[in-house]
């Protein structure tokens, strides 16, 4: 079930664009697909492009079906909409993915200090349980962001996605917090490199103190339960 | 079930298996006389979103010799003789006894079936499970290993992308996966990896082999003790403590590699003009192949090389460093000019047996405009069933792309890879099993069902397969040895058993089984059913991966040959045809388009290395080597598409007469994805058609293509070439190069007609081709 809604927080969360290849290092490159793009594309698919027509037997091409309209001369303008009886030329399926999808976004600027303090609480909360170098080499990459951010380097879809990224993290959606990180580091790995990785092992080691809360709250709850029947109930050693 | 196609679609849904013959002949001469052999082709761990796995263990035949595991065949036939003995049924549910389909062993259930039933039956008795996936729960289980092997000879701009990737790549990596890194140029360098700030690393030098014992002594990986001594008892769920400081578990060290990664800088050691820089492939992989095989040896593990050029030192080296003197071609090649190449290929063959005999696998990804020395590298992943990768530069979308979706995730979330794979094919005694072709190598495990003729990798009836992911996908070859005298009773049915045994990527250790029969019919009466039954798609698949195979290391010309004697005889045999009248030739519909796969074939870079360097051979055959039938097909005869306002798209002869100037055509050629405007389309699309409101439907016609090819292209491991082509421009090249020129300047004007494009060529068309061919089938010279 889990695993479903991080699913479906994928598909919410992600930026879907495809930019085009990088033409002046690769030849022919192809567009490269944005990480909500490539996790999507796991779903439903149109049937795929793979029919091939046989040769006839003699092996001589067959006259294509459909032939050039005689009424269009070659150098004509091509058939006007208002000849509508025409099925429309369209690919097997309507073009989704490649237009920008709406989502919600967050239209008013993002503020450097909603970001940054939810993520400095959080390194609070993470103090004495976890080790202090590991805090410490967090705050280090914190600080990086502020520095960044501040000296107006990153980009407004990074800053917007760690807005994102920060409600989850407050709401304790550590799945989709996670793939919100996976997204950027993805799409915008120049940008984020130095830094994300503090993020990221924040939101690991924030829900590894909530999973050992948690466990601590049921074992106290536990025993409590258990002391209340211990007088009843005989238990087998 | 309706028809045969339907029947074969569905045996590959549900087992992964399209076999050349679907009712087999009953002798082995008659066998030999169908031309194609029995073969098939296996996609051991194919996706089944359907098949959950189950939590128990098989139960096997308790026959030493057999080991053959339960399974659905023949549980509904009431009786079987078998060597005057009969068997009333495959299983007793009363006595709890099952008899073994492939020895006929009699075995008592194990405790835990005692409550089995006709009503109450277990999963792999059911006909639906004639593939089912077991999870061990036995066993420590090991994390993933990926060790990355970085060249640092790199330019500025590679280097900054490179880096940028491997970052990127730790986020995309499961948590408790063990990394390591090793980066080499003039030196081999590995890195200590740890939460301190420190960075330490050991530096060999790039010019000296070392043995697999000497590595492990200077890195210091003698003296512990195996990991799994030191896990503590009672606690059998958690990790094995890993004592390596060289792989450390990517939530620890995350931080810290990050950092490393990013302060990579170039191979420092001066470059002078006219040279190349000195780098150490060989000695690198040669470590990371020492350093798995002295801490994790048999558990999956995946060496990663990033390299941007040729090696030019020390062992496995492919070209010396001065500029001045090119990389080998085929030309060189042939005439035995090639200095490095035989010793260069044996030492990293050594490497390849020794990471297979580990159960590790090697990626290779190389990023450069000239050759890097694949021909030499190629069985690093061939024999693994590692990752071949070929670009321009690492700061392209293809590398990029290509390089994220090895990290790609299957419908449970689980990542689409798999490890250290065992396949083992059991046959009935009808038939032997004659070998294999794929991304594997032999177990050289022999008996009883091994055949002594060998196609393929042969001689064993267990291939082991380091790497694969859910279409990783062999050629299996058989042998049907009945004697002619002694035929296959009536009805009766002859049945193969493949099991992988194999670590899933959630570190399980798991066992697909599949488990398939087919009827025997007598050639001689039953002829017809045999051909009904021909599936002319896996056979030329089939037949390619055989050519394929002999191609290295036999001459191209003499593979052609084979393969051209190999039709005719097809044709031959299942033609019909009066002797001596080419005009009366005819195949029936299940072989109708095996003539014209192998003329693509012949014209393939896969059999033709003109225009080729051996490196992109070589990474051709790689990929074809592996792929399933659709996308081995597509690389056979790739695909293509018409666009146009007469209908909606449809698939078109891949022929000179499809080029018309009021279409847009798409091609697949699995490696190259083109899109080419016919002329009036380019007319059209130049007099700004496409932005006016009322040929809206011109726009839409552009864009149809584009979208369909996002859509392949989403869908494609490796990322192919994007190729946006139009009438007269430079790159249709692409698109000439691959239709039959069924139009050239020769006979233009013998069509009448000026429909088509005609294609500067002396080629053979499809025509020519197919006239000589049944002139010869119809001879009985031949």
């Amino acid at each position: 079930v889990t695993r479903c809604v991080a699913g479906l927080a994928e598909v919410e969360m992600a930026e879907l664009y495809v930019k085009p290849g990088n033409k002046e290092r690769g030849w022919n490159d192809p567009p490269q697909f944005s990480y909500g793009l490539q996790t999507l594309a796991g779903g439903p698919k149109r049937t795929p492009l793979t029919k091939r027509v046989a040769a006839p037997q003699d092996g001589s091409p067959r006259v294509p079906t459909s032939q050039t309209s005689p009424g269009i001369p070659p150098v004509g303008p091509p058939p006007p909409l208002s000849k509508g009886s025409r099925p429309p030329p369209v690919g097997s399926c309507p073009a989704s993915g490649v237009e920008p999808i709406n989502f919600p976004v967050i239209e008013s600027e993002t503020l450097l200090e909603d970001v940054l303090k939810p993520l400095e609480e959080a390194l609070e909360d993470c103090r004495g349980h976890t080790k202090k170098q590991v805090c410490d080499d967090i705050s280090r990459r914190l600080a990086l962001l502020r520095e960044q951010w501040a000296g107006g380097k990153l980009s407004v879809p990074v800053r917007k996605r760690m807005a994102l990224l920060v409600r989850e993290l407050s709401s304790h959606q550590w799945d989709a917090a996670d793939d919100i990180h996976r997204s950027l580091m993805v799409d915008h790995v120049t940008e984020v490199s130095q830094w994300m990785v503090g993020v990221k092992r924040l939101i690991a080691e924030k829900r590894n103190l909530s999973s050992e809360e948690e466990a601590d709250e049921e074992k106290s709850t536990a025993t409590v339960e258990e002391n209340q029947m211990a007088p009843g109930v005989q238990e087998a050693p | 079930m309706a028809t045969y196609l339907e029947f074969i679609q569905q045996n590959e849904e549900r087992d992964g298996v399209r076999f050349s013959w679907n009712v087999w002949p009953s002798s082995r001469l008659e066998a030999t006389r169908m031309v194609v052999p029995l073969a098939c082709l296996l996609t051991p761990l194919k996706e089944r979103p359907d098949l959950p796995p189950v939590q128990y263990e098989p139960v096997l035949c308790s026959r030493t010799t057999c080991r053959a595991i339960l399974n659905p065949l023949w549980s509904s036939d009431l009786s079987r003789e078998v060597n005057g003995e009969i068997l009333t049924c495959q299983v007793d549910y009363r006595a709890k006894l099952w008899a073994c389909n492939f020895c006929f062993q009699r075995n008592q259930f194990p405790p835990v079936y005692t409550c089995i039933s006709e009503v109450n039956q277990p999963a792999e008795l059911m006909p639906q499970f004639s593939t089912i996936e077991y999870v061990i729960q036995r066993g420590a289980q090991y994390p993933l290993i990926f060790l990355y092997v970085v060249d640092t000879c790199l330019e500025e701009d590679d280097l900054q992308a490179l880096k940028e990737s491997l970052q990127m790549s730790l986020s995309l990596l499961p948590p408790d996966a063990l990394v390591g890194l090793i980066t080499f140029g003039r030196m081999v360098q590995v890195h200590e990896l740890s939460c301190e700030r420190i960075s330490k690393s050991y530096v060999f030098r790039g010019t000296k082999d070392l043995t697999a014992k000497q590595i492990q002594d200077m890195l210091g990986l003698t003296k512990p003790a195996m990991p799994m001594q030191q896990a503590r008892p009672g606690q059998p769920q958690e990790q094995p403590l890993v004592s390596s400081r060289f792989l450390q578990p990517v939530h620890k060290i995350d931080m810290n590699l990050t950092d490393l990664l990013g302060e990579l800088q170039r191979d420092p050691w001066p470059v002078t003009q006219g040279k190349r820089p000195l780098r150490s492939t060989g000695v690198a992989l040669s470590i990371a192949v020492g350093l798995l095989e002295g801490t994790f040896p048999n558990t999956g593990a995946r060496i990663m090389l990033f390299t941007g050029g040729p090696p030019t030192q020390g062992p496995g080296m492919v070209v010396g460093d001065e500029l001045k003197v090119p990389i080998r071609s085929w030309h060189d090649i042939e005439k035995d000019n090639a200095r490095f190449m035989k010793k260069a290929t044996k030492h990293y063959e050594m490497l390849a047996n020794r990471t297979a005999t580990n159960g590790h696998c090697i990626d290779i990804y190389a990023c450069a405009l000239d050759q890097t020395g694949l021909l030499e590298m190629k069985c690093c992943a061939n024999l693994t069933g590692g990752h071949m990768v070929m670009g321009d530069s690492f700061n392209t979308s293809l590398f990029k792309q290509t390089f994220q979706k090895i990290f790609s995730k299957d419908f449970n979330g689980d990542f689409r890879m798999a490890f250290g794979a065992t396949l083992e094919v059991k046959t009935s005694r009808e038939l032997k099993v004659a070998g294999a072709i794929g991304p594997c190598v032999s177990l050289n495990v022999k008996g009883p069902c091994v055949s002594e003729n060998e196609l393929g990798v042969g001689g064993t009836s267990q291939w082991k397969i380091c790497g694969l992911d859910p279409t990783s996908t062999l050629g299996i070859y058989f042998e049907v040895v009945s004697q002619h005298n002694a035929p296959v009773p009536q009805g009766g049915r002859g049945a193969i058993q493949y099991v992988t045994r194999y670590q899933h990527s959630s570190t399980q250790r798991r066992i697909r089984v599949t488990t398939i029969a087919r009827n025997w019919a007598d050639a001689q009466s039953q002829l017809r059913h045999i051909e009904a039954a021909f599936d002319q798609e896996a056979a030329a698949v089939l037949m390619a991966r055989l050519g394929v195979f002999r191609a290295e290391s036999e001459e191209g010309p003499d593979v052609l040959r084979w393969l051209d004697r190999q039709l005719i005889r097809l044709c031959q045999k299942f033609g019909q045809y009066n002797k001596e009248d080419p005009t009366s030739f005819r195949l029936s519909d299940s072989f109708s388009l095996y003539p014209q796969f192998m003329f693509h074939l012949r014209r393939s870079p896969f059999l033709q290395v003109f225009n080729n360097s051996p490196d992109e051979s070589s990474y051709y055959r790689h990929h074809f080597a592996r792929q399933d039938l659709t996308q081995s097909l597509i690389m056979i005869q790739p695909i293509l598409y018409s666009y146009s306002f007469h209908g909606p798209p449809e698939p078109v002869l891949l022929d000179s007469s499809s080029i018309l100037a009021d279409r847009i055509l798409l091609m697949d050629t699995f490696f190259q994805i083109v899109i080419y405007l016919g002329e009036t389309i380019v007319q059209w699309r130049k007099a700004g058609y496409q932005d006016m409101p009322e040929y809206e439907n011109f726009r839409h016609l552009l864009q149809a293509p584009l979208d369909d090819a996002q859509e392949i292209l989403q869908a494609r491991f490796p990322m192919p070439r994007y190729i946006n082509t139009e009438h007269g421009g430079s790159q249709a090249r692409f698109l000439l190069s691959k239709v039959n020129p069924s139009q050239t300047h020769n006979n233009l004007y013998a069509w009448g007609q000026e429909t088509g494009a005609p294609i500067l060529t002396d080629d053979v068309s499809l025509q020519v081709f197919v006239d000589h061919l049944k002139k010869l089938a119809v001879s009985s010279a031949c």
